[in-house]
Formats: structure tokens, sequence, C-alpha cells
């Protein structure tokens, strides 16, 4: 009709931020017709990502997961913005319910506060954080319950006492800057707070409750019993990853900017473990229907990003054992 | 207990006329107008600016000035035990008001009529009570790569047992240094930086920014809140009792330390603006 045209012919003559704003589809495909986003990343190409563990001192566990950077370079259109999580994770000793006696909790939050992006404000607060918070639940901890397969995490780890004590793991993640597929960077800072976990020392005193000993005390040694001898950290069988993708005809988009993804709605997210099993696959609906074909390359590209993740976290891990 | 030895050093090896450590970081959160994470010691705090923008609700809107709102909360992992309610308990509403009336006075807000600024603060971490001492290395990755503030290492040492100390009253401080910041970062126009410290008594010595273990003793804790270059007060609150030739010590103690407060913040705002003229290619 009248728009397709007037947008042509405007394009000449129109300031690229303006054209930007007024005709975004439009601009997007023009770069995706030269396989290339606007902040020059190539079509399957996610941003950078950093690790950082023990970014919360007074926790048991954290990390800071950076997917995206703000390079300094002397002349940069656009910079691919970041987004950043702040996980952590608390222990608290809790009596274990009578199905499982000898297995430990785990409860997982995620929270959008205001400052990670204009559109949450203090009464309305944003309709994304429930949704991941499910979805992290579902992939960290389902993981965990099914009885054949080994989860993340075995419960059993978190035992103390076989059915008076055990711990509760509560893992907040913060969401500190927002701008597009949330969940890949949320479910990174969730592993790498789990891996930097280190499970306090506790004993026994009089009264028969479980003390949490503090490091004088552990010098004391004195009549109570000690649980457990020293800090320990959980194993952790496989580790997921994830990827998040945007369909929009027949591009794939990997990693999107929250720009992209108010544009092209359609998402389709893929949790691979470290071993290349497939643990998730979520496609909430959307505008563009997948063939087959479109899923697997999704998943293809969702294991190479598996391997870089594998290697960034593995330097973190080894750089934060040197320390 | 001795809080300050015969040498004259306090718990954590400072004079009495020292500050913590101080770090800032400008531009932290990428989406926000302005933003600024800062720590004072342990406490760490990152403060997010929207603004000046359409007001939401329309019959709060004034006609011939901006309206600042704030909003302070605590992360649930910030201090020792879990925060069961970060935010609309009675502490955190009380220093949301305290913040928003402060910087409401440096912000020259007829400039900016029928709109509406926002500042959100987060405590990421509280030098607060644990249950357990932690000796531990607090990351030293900054939230941006900027070669000042990167390599800062710390040792954050705790010691555990103390129940019901009121943290809120240190955070205050950093609270508002990362709202100048994040005000400033977003370029609006203020009519100073608004900085603060808080200095205490004990053991008949004034002791310049408290820490918690300082704090917890019972004596008397002094928060100031000026505007250095106009030399005025807009934040002062004390609890505790102290007489008043000894107040005026105090205050003027924590008068000093907020101007050190604000020689850094203007160093560190100086040092961003040559990076972003840099950036530019000029």
């Amino acid at each position: 009709m009248g728009l397709p045209n007037a947008s042509e012919d405007l394009s000449s003559e129109m300031e690229v931020d303006a054209f930007r704003l007024l005709f975004p589809l439009r601009y997007f495909e023009r770069h995706l017709s030269e396989s290339i986003r606007p902040d020059a990343r190539p079509l399957g190409k996610a941003r950078d990502t950093t690790i950082a563990l023990g970014a919360v001192a007074s926790a048991d566990g954290s990390a800071l997961a950076k997917i995206g950077s703000t390079v300094s370079a002397p002349i940069v259109v656009y910079l691919p913005p970041p987004r950043t999580m702040l996980a952590a994770i608390k222990m608290e000793v809790m009596t274990p319910s009578l199905e499982s006696p000898d297995e430990g909790c785990i409860a997982i939050d995620f929270h959008m506060p205001p400052i990670c992006s204009p559109i949450v404000r203090p009464g309305r607060p944003a309709e994304a954080a429930p949704v991941l918070s499910k979805q992290l639940s579902d992939t960290i901890i389902r993981h965990v319950n099914s009885v054949r397969h080994t989860g993340i995490i075995n419960l059993k780890e978190l035992s103390l006492v076989s059915g008076k004590a055990a711990w509760m793991a509560y893992l907040d993640i913060y969401c500190l800057d927002a701008d597009g597929a949330l969940f890949d960077a949320a479910l990174l800072s969730a592993v790498a707070a789990f891996c930097h976990l280190q499970i306090p020392v506790v004993s026994l005193d009089y009264d028969g409750k479980i003390v949490i000993m503090s490091e004088e005390q552990k010098e004391e040694k004195s009549e109570t019993k000690s649980v457990n001898k020293e800090k320990r950290k959980l194993t952790l069988s496989t580790i997921p990853f994830s990827l998040t993708c945007i369909l929009h005809r027949s591009y794939i988009l990997a990693d999107p900017t929250a720009e992209e993804e108010s544009i092209m709605e359609t998402l389709v997210t893929v949790v691979l473990d470290s071993s290349g099993q497939l643990v998730s696959l979520y496609k909430p609906g959307g505008s563009v229907l997948a063939y087959t074909s479109a899923v697997k390359d999704c998943i293809a590209l969702t294991r190479q990003r598996v391997k870089e993740l594998q290697n960034i976290l593995d330097e973190a891990i080894s750089s934060m054992e040197i320390d | 207990m001795e809080y300050v030895s015969p040498e004259g050093l306090r718990l954590d090896g400072r004079r009495p006329t020292e500050m913590r450590q101080l770090r800032a970081e400008i531009g932290a959160v990428s989406k926000a107008d302005g933003s600024a994470v800062f720590e004072m010691g342990n406490t760490k705090v990152i403060a997010a600016v929207y603004g000046p923008r359409e007001v939401q609700n329309r019959s709060q809107q004034i006609n011939d000035q901006a309206l600042v709102r704030c909003e302070y909360s605590m992360a649930n992992f910030s201090t020792g035990d879990r925060v069961r309610k970060p935010k609309g308990d009675r502490r955190s509403i009380e220093i949301s008001l305290v913040i928003r009336q402060t910087m409401e006075a440096c912000i020259m807000t007829h400039l900016m009529p029928r709109s509406q600024i926002d500042i959100f603060v987060q405590v990421l971490q509280a030098d607060g009570v644990s249950s357990y001492s932690c000796v531990s290395l607090s990351c030293s990755l900054p939230l941006i790569d900027h070669p000042h503030f990167m390599n800062y290492p710390k040792n954050n040492q705790s010691c555990g047992g103390m129940e019901g100390a009121d943290y809120v009253n240190r955070t205050r401080s950093a609270c508002i240094n990362a709202a100048t910041l994040a005000l400033a970062d977003a370029g609006i126009p203020m009519h100073d930086l608004a900085t603060s410290c808080s200095a205490g008594y004990l053991n008949s010595t004034p002791l310049l920014d408290l820490n918690y273990i300082e704090d917890s003793a019972g004596g008397a804790d002094v928060t100031v809140g000026i505007l250095p270059t106009l030399d005025k007060v807009t934040l002062l609150q004390m609890d505790a009792k102290l007489p008043t030739n000894i107040f005026e010590d105090v205050m003027q103690l924590a008068t000093e330390g907020c101007k050190a407060i604000a020689n850094y913040i203007r160093e560190v705002l100086v040092e961003n603006t040559k990076q972003l003229e840099y950036r530019r290619g000029s």
C-alpha cells in the first residue's frame, strides 16, 4: 500500500537514527540481507561473555555474569549493550520434608529491580520476572528431581542429618541491566554461582540444634560435634547452558538484543548440557512457524555456544582457585 | 571493648579520622540514563537514574517543577541473614524518603517542569551481621572495564554472632553518594554534588566513617549530608545521646569526610568525561 513505498522514498533522505525508530523492521531487514546486524555482529554470533565468581562476599556462593561488554573503542557506531546478572546463594538450615528425609531443597527467585530497564517501574513489576523464575526453576530443579537421569545437583548432598536437618539453598538472581534474552544470562549466572558455592561448616550443639560454626569456633574445637569437617563444594554432574535465538522469515539471529526482540517476536530457547544432550526446548508461540530444519539449526548454534561458555566458565573457576 | 587502641588505631587498623576505601564506577547500567556503583568499605550500592521523562501518574504532575521519586531496596543476599522483605518495610520507605529529599534539594527541578526523575538505589552488599564469619576475597572485577578501577582486592572480614544491628544507617551515606554520581552521569542539572558521610564517638574519640562493629557498640552515630561547594547541610541525623560540644566536633568531622568524598567524586567524573571525549575522537 502507501506505506512501503513511503519508506522507500524517505529512506534515502532520512537520517539513520530516524529511520531506525520509524521503520525498525525495514532497518533490520536491510542489515539482515547483508548477513549482519546493526551492532556489527554476524547472525549466529552471541555477544562477549564474562563471568566473575565471588562477586558478593556475604553470600555462600555468587557470580556476576555479563553478556556483552562496554568496549572502549574510539569510533563505534552502535555498541552492543550488555546484560548483567548477579546471582547469589545463601544457605539456611531447615528440617527436610517427610517424603524425602535425606534431601535438601533449592529455591530459585529471579528479580528485575527498576534499575535494570526503563520499562520496569515501582508500581508495575516486570512481566518477565516470574516467567523467568519459573523457567529457571524448571531447568535447574526439575533437572535434579528426575529419577532416572542424575540432574545437576544431587539433593542428597544437601542433607545434614537424615530426617532432622538439611540445607535450603536460596538462589537469588538480580538483573542489573536488561537487554534481551535474559534467560541465557540468568542461567549462566545461576550455574556459575553453584560452581562457586561452598557449603559452610556446621556442628550440633547441646540442644541438638545445628549451629553454623564461625572461624573462631572452628579453632576452639570444643565439645560440639562437627557434622561436616570443612567447607566443601557441591559436585555438579552436568552443567546446562542455553542460547536464545530469534526466528524471522528465513533468518536465525542468535542472542538478540531487546530492540531485536521487540520487533521480531518469535523466540526459541535451547538448553543443552555440557555433554551435548538436550535439556529443554522452549518456543512460546510467535508469528513465525519453524520447520524442523530451523529448530535443528538453533540447536547447532547452541552447541557451539555451549563450548564457548564452558571454556569461559572453566577459566573463571580456575582463576578463582588460583586466588 | 576497646575501639581505639592506645596507639590510636581502630579495630580495622584505621586512624580515627580515616575513611574506609572508596570506589566508584559510572555507567554500570547501560539502559539507564545515568548509573553508578559506589562502595564504601564493605557496603556496595548501585544507583540508576531514569529521567527526565514523562510523568507516569498525571495527577502527580507538577506544572513548574520536576517530580523526583526515589526507591531504595536491598538485595536478598546483601546482609548476613537473608532479608525477607527487601522493600516496602518501614526502614526502606524511610530511607527512600531521606534520599529523595536530599537529592530534591540539589536538583534544579525548576528547569524540567512537568517531568519525572526516578532514582533507584539497590544495595548489593551491606556491612552487616552474619551468623558466621567469612574471610573471603571479594570479587575484583568491576561492572565496567575501567583501567582506573580494576584490581582492588579487598579482604572482607566480619565477626559473627551479633544481632539486631541497624545496617540501614550505614547504607544511607553510600546511597546518597551513588545517587549523586548517577544524577551527574545522567546529565541532570544540579546546584551541587550532594555527598554524605557518618561519624561517631567512642572511647572519647570522634571517629570518622564507622564500620559495622563500631556502629553496634551503642555509641552515637551522626550522618551528615552536605552540598560541599555551597557549604550547606541537607541531611543531619543522629541516634543516641551526645553532649552539645562533642556533637559539634563529631559533626565537623563528618562534614570534612563529606568534602573528601566530594573531591573523590569530582575526580571520578572528570576522568569519565575525559574517557567520553576520547571515545568521541576529539
